[in-house]
């Protein structure tokens, strides 16, 4: 009744990270396509930080024109230069910072759409055995990390390494000792820089876990806020809700920390670079090397490195962490495609030393809608779901699978639907054997977000409004979608109307209508609701699958009594196969559960 | 208005909880600015005192005066930014318990016209921005005395020099923002679509089963695709207006110096001011930016504030979905239920005495009849006509935290939460109870040994990594082994195969055993185990006899449960 549970013994296996040799690889070749608006990016900024460095040798000017008491008028020339400076330099750094923007975006916009489009051709049991939560994290988590860097720490890093590495140049073309006094602060702010980062990377993650478990705590305990009063459970869950956010508090708190003893020491630094610029400019002029404008220009040059270099220095660890989300996301990408390169189901055809598992039309199956031949599979060694399991279902019939728990039946729906590869056997299904014509609607119901009319269009994208109401209309849900706030146009899902689980089923059943396979597999579709919705959405289900070649994975049996024939599954076996009626009468393995069921010694006939 | 008001007294609470980090922080942050204002004056006196005319020992003594400035600059940031951020941090998570409180109130009614996500965004960002209050506020307190303390310098040096630099760069900054407000504002927008996007390729992810299940992959990536670029492109938007204002302030900034080294220039040379005077006021026009940048910052801050504690004062203050009622019920209950004339939504008159210790089934034909039975049940609505009693009293006159003490609601939706399964079974149990034979009644012990650890295994948030027939036999173990008085159930079994599901009918008569047990469910296994069973059609009762007699005789009920 459920997807398979891993094994106790193994841990999710996570997708992989990629190196650093490859994610650089794989970083510059995201770049090339645009390469021309990198270089005159960079090419700008670079314009704009040397013209900006003009302006202290020009106040310096100024203080010696003061200095030596020369005309007023002599002030106008350094003057206008500095405003043509002023202008020149808002000019190019407009232009440079929206080139390096424009390249940021396109390249993380490419990247996050290589990224999904990877991530949903995964292999459906390659998503089972990493666990969806990887996943998910990686495409929140880790793609608004590289997003975050590429909008604000890339054009400030970008502009502060140029003005960081142009203000040394002109130190050193003012007079080279002034460079060498400003260079003392060098080894204080890289041991600072070390030390902050070394630190800085883990207490964010941390932080960032801490951040995630109170959401998360918070989130399941005001979800289920009912069951919480209902079940006297608030005490309890105010007390876990307050760990949490003392756990939050206090990794923040030990961040402040971090980041507040960094500027500390950064001061220093200022400190010790500021005192032997001063110091230098004092024996120059002494010695009549240097003018005492020049002092003033280097003074001032070292005064206006602060800003930069803090920027620069606090950036690392943005920089760290967005390359360590990088890593991840080019993990994904580089996965290789299975297949031909074809985005396509994932029962695609790959090599792997398993036997073909999707076969062309074969002589004794050419009569059936669906052939299911020896088919075995086992979730690793010695655990073994099902067992050459063979089943035929003729064109348009209806096949209800029954079953206790863990008897395979879903397993088997999803080998039918070709998520999952038998390790043993063939199934044939109607349509292109790359692409067959099947649907599986199971009972993890997902609304997605946007309009209602969107969520339908995932199952056939040129639908019709008209197409989409005769869809709504076929599974009985027509009514209360139309009376939704905004009727068809509703946003649903996360953040938007909530559908109950009954509606959000029934969406599923009208997306199985849009997509129109010839094969459509139920696994027990019908359960989420209570039991007078799943009697709604059992007539839901019986009007969508009129016409199709069906496979129902039942637990209610009034929908083994609609169905044309009843399999019994057993331990991975099939062990009874009939009409409702012939089994019930007989007495074997399915007249047990219909009594079970029905709640009576003497079943009644409905 | 209301609501502002209420938001205003939320802040108070807030700050005056952390006066004491507030006024730390707020006096340390003072002297940090007033240093970082008395650094560039320190650079031009220097230069004015010891480089025009070199003096080594001038130039001593006022490196020490810089390396003591620099001393009170970097501890009173360091200091002063962690007081700030202490407080900021302490409110927050106050207000944070204070949401979460008021959620979990007995008599609820947070939760109306709030989705969980929407509470959760209260009790996190809303509480953060508040308590974020308290930092704006030191450091807005902080900028104030540095642009002060800047202006007191300056206009020491040069009254006419002073007040060009104190007039100019608030004109300066107004200025900037007044032309970049139009881009603001359109990026703000910008963003909030990109924010969007990336939302949708969560989405996607989180239903990529679904997705296989339809083949809509490629459908899917398509629809990323134009919701990528569109965001991209509204992301370039906003970062050219960025940039826009970026390269504004820049020229805005240089011709504002150029203006003073001219006027400063001049003033030295007709001799009423001194060289170190001109480079300090330069030095002071490029500082000053810096606290009157950051006081509009903090007047942000504070809107922002205003408008999430607004947020958290309307949660705090929303109306319970049912009022009054403080008496607490008899103990031990002998948990008799009686419903006199019961009229709520589609119900009409019901009429129903469930005796102590009886095991009774309710067959409701319309769903949303039987969550008004189950509201009106567990108190979470109190009943348009009529009333419920618990042995006697009506459910209005006691209080709802003590009467879901002696009797469980539990609802067909109920939820687990993070943990092991021992842990979710025994949540509600008294302390010290053996779980043990609630756990084989709802057939638990099928759901241990297939989970990873047994009943020390967790079950993940919300039991994701249980099945939904699991996720429900774990709820109905729960609301056993909490051994109330009187224990509702609104269809336990849904999701459950029919051969587990009949296990569970025995086990629940065996673990209620003379224990008042009412089933809302039209599961004939369960109805089958017991006493009696009420069928409500059309908002009224209309039959009352054993499960085996209403399916020989009665065709309505035949239908509600057999088909």
């Amino acid at each position: 009744m459920t997807t398979p549970s891993h094994p106790a013994d193994e841990a999710a296996e996570l997708l992989p990270i990629a190196t650093p040799a490859r994610t650089r690889a794989a970083l510059r070749a995201l770049i090339r396509p645009d390469r021309g608006l990198a270089l005159t990016g960079v090419g700008v900024l670079v314009a704009a930080t040397a013209v900006g460095l003009l302006v202290q040798p020009l106040l310096g000017r100024i203080v010696d024109i003061v200095a030596d008491g020369r005309p007023a008028g002599d002030l106008t020339l350094p003057v206008v230069l500095l405003v043509a400076v002023a202008a020149v330099q808002g000019v190019t750094t407009t232009i440079g910072l929206t080139r390096i923007a424009r390249l940021g975006e396109t390249v993380l916009a490419r990247l996050r759409e290589r990224f999904v489009e990877r991530a949903l051709d995964l292999p459906a049991d390659r998503l089972e055995r990493a666990g969806a939560g990887d996943l998910t994290a990686r495409v929140t988590g880790d793609v608004a990390r590289v997003a975050e860097a590429v909008r604000s720490a890339l054009p400030e890093m970008a502009r502060s390494v140029l003005a960081i590495l142009l203000t040394l140049g002109a130190l050193a073309l003012l007079d080279v000792r002034f460079l060498l006094a400003a260079l003392l602060a060098v080894p204080v702010q890289l041991l600072t820089a070390r030390w902050y980062v070394a630190r800085a990377l883990t207490l964010y993650a941390d932080q960032r876990v801490a951040n995630g478990a109170q959401q998360q705590q918070l989130l399941e305990t005001i979800g289920g806020a009912v069951t919480v009063r209902g079940h006297r459970l608030e005490e309890q869950h105010t007390e876990r809700g307050a760990g949490r956010s003392r756990k939050a508090v206090e990794l923040t708190m030990r961040s402040v920390h971090l980041v507040l003893g960094f500027y500390g020491r950064l001061h220093i630094a200022e400190y010790i670079g500021l005192a032997a610029v001063l110091i230098a400019g004092f024996w120059l002029v002494r010695d009549g090397a240097v003018s005492i404008g020049t002092a003033t220009a280097a003074a001032l040059y070292f005064h206006s490195l602060f800003g930069p270099v803090n920027a620069a220095l606090v950036l690392l660890d943005d920089a760290q962490s967005a390359a360590a989300g990088l890593a991840r996301l080019v993990g994904v990408t580089d996965l290789a495609r299975p297949g031909t390169g074809k985005a396509g189901p994932a029962g695609g055809a790959r090599p792997s030393p398993v036997p073909p598992q999707r076969t062309g039309p074969r002589r004794e199956a050419s009569r059936a809608a669906v052939a299911v031949d020896a088919v075995s599979h086992a979730y690793g060694p010695g655990r073994p779901v099902l067992h050459e399991v063979s089943l035929t279902l003729r064109p348009g019939e209806h096949v209800a699978l029954v079953g206790t728990s863990g008897a395979g039946k879903s397993t088997l729906a999803r080998i039918v639907v070709g998520v999952q590869q038998p390790t043993a056997g063939t199934v044939t299904a109607p349509g292109d054997p790359e692409d067959p014509s099947v649907v599986l609607v199971t009972q993890e119901v997902h609304v997605f977000t946007g309009a209602l009319a969107e969520d339908l269009r995932l199952a056939r994208p040129d639908a019709t409004e008209a197409d989409l109401r005769r869809a709504l209309s076929t599974v009985h849900a027509l009514d209360w979608a139309e009376a939704l706030p905004d009727g068809l146009d509703t946003v649903v899902g996360e953040g938007g109307h909530r559908l109950d689980p009954a509606r959000a089923q029934q969406l599923a059943l009208a997306r199985l209508v849009l997509a129109d396979p010839a094969l459509a597999v139920l696994d027990e579709a019908t359960a989420e609701a209570g039991s007078a919705g799943a009697r709604v959405l059992e007539r839901s289900a019986e009007a969508a699958l009129a016409g199709r070649t069906a496979l129902i994975v039942a637990h209610r049996l009034t929908q083994a009594v609609a169905a044309d024939r009843v399999v019994v599954l057993e331990a991975g076996r099939v062990v009874e196969s009939g009409p409702h009626e012939e089994l019930r009468d007989a007495d074997g393995p399915y007249a047990a559960l219909w009594r079970a069921w029905s709640g009576s010694r003497t079943a009644p006939h409905p | 208005m209301g609501a502002d008001t209420a938001g205003r007294g939320v802040i108070r609470r807030a700050v005056a909880g952390q006066r004491r980090d507030v006024a730390v922080g707020s006096l340390l942050g003072a002297c940090h600015q007033t240093g970082e204002a008395l650094v560039p004056v320190l650079i031009g006196l220097i230069v004015d005192r010891a480089v025009v005319r070199p003096d080594g020992g001038a130039l001593a003594i006022w490196l020490v005066v810089l390396a003591v400035v620099y001393t009170l600059l970097s501890y009173g940031f360091r200091f002063g930014a962690r007081a700030g951020e202490r407080a900021a941090e302490q409110a927050a998570h106050q207000l944070r318990l204070d949401v979460l409180r008021r959620v979990l109130a007995p008599h609820g009614g947070a939760e109306a016209g709030r989705p969980p996500g929407a509470l959760v965004n209260v009790a996190t960002e809303d509480a953060r921005r508040v308590g974020a209050v308290n930092m704006a506020l030191t450091l807005g307190i902080a900028a104030v005395v540095g642009v002060v303390a800047g202006a007191v310098l300056l206009l020491r040096a040069s009254l006419p020099l002073g007040l060009l630099v104190l007039v100019g760069a608030p004109v300066l900054m107004a200025l900037g923002h007044f032309l970049a407000r139009p881009l603001e504002h359109r990026s703000e927008a910008e963003q909030e679509q990109a924010a969007h996007a990336s939302g949708v390729a969560a989405d996607l992810v989180a239903g990529v089963r679904v997705l296989k299940g339809l083949r809509a992959e490629r459908a899917a990536v398509d629809r990323y695709r134009a919701t990528s670029q569109a965001s991209r492109e509204a992301n370039v938007r906003a970062a050219r207006a960025a940039a826009l204002q970026t390269g504004l302030m820049l020229t805005l900034t240089g011709s504002f110096i150029a203006l003073v080294a001219l006027v400063g220039g001049r003033l030295v040379l007709s001799g009423s001011i001194g060289l170190g005077a001109l480079v300090s006021a330069v030095g002071l026009a490029l500082f000053l930016p810096g606290p009157i940048g950051m006081l509009a910052w903090v007047g942000a801050e504070l809107a922002k504030g205003r408008a999430s504690a607004a947020r958290i004062a309307d949660v705090l203050a929303a109306p319970g979905e049912t009022a009054g009622g403080t008496a607490e019920p008899a103990a031990p209950a002998p948990g008799e239920l009686r419903l006199n004339g019961l009229g709520h939504a589609g119900l009409d008159g019901l009429d129903l005495t469930v005796r102590p210790g009886e095991h009774l089934g309710i067959v409701v034909t319309d769903p949303a009849d039987a969550q008004s039975l189950l509201h009106c049940l567990a108190r979470r609505r109190d009943p348009e006509r009529g009333s419920v009693e618990l042995d006697g009293v009506p459910l209005t006159e006691l209080a709802p935290a003590a009467l879901r003490s002696t009797l469980l609601v539990a609802e067909h939706d109920a939820q687990l939460f993070d943990g092991t399964l021992l842990e979710n079974v025994t949540a509600a149990a008294p302390a010290g109870a053996d779980p043990g034979p609630a756990m084989d009644a709802a057939a638990v012990d099928e759901v241990a040994s297939a989970l990873a650890g047994g009943t020390g295994g967790r079950i993940g948030e919300r039991g994701s990594s249980l099945s939904g027939g699991q996720r429900q036999r774990v709820a109905l173990a729960r609301a056993l082994a909490a051994d109330r008085s009187v224990l509702v159930v609104h269809d336990p079994t849904t999701a459950v195969d029919a051969a587990t599901e009949a296990r569970i009918a025995a086990g629940i008569r065996r673990a209620r055993t003379g224990r008042t047990t009412v089933l809302v469910t039209s599961s004939p296994a369960l109805l089958a185990a017991t006493d009696r069973v009420v069928l409500v059609d059309g908002g009224t009762i209309t039959a009352e006899a054993p499960h085996e007699d209403l399916v020989r005789d009665h065709p309505v009920y035949r239908t509600a449960v057999l088909t």
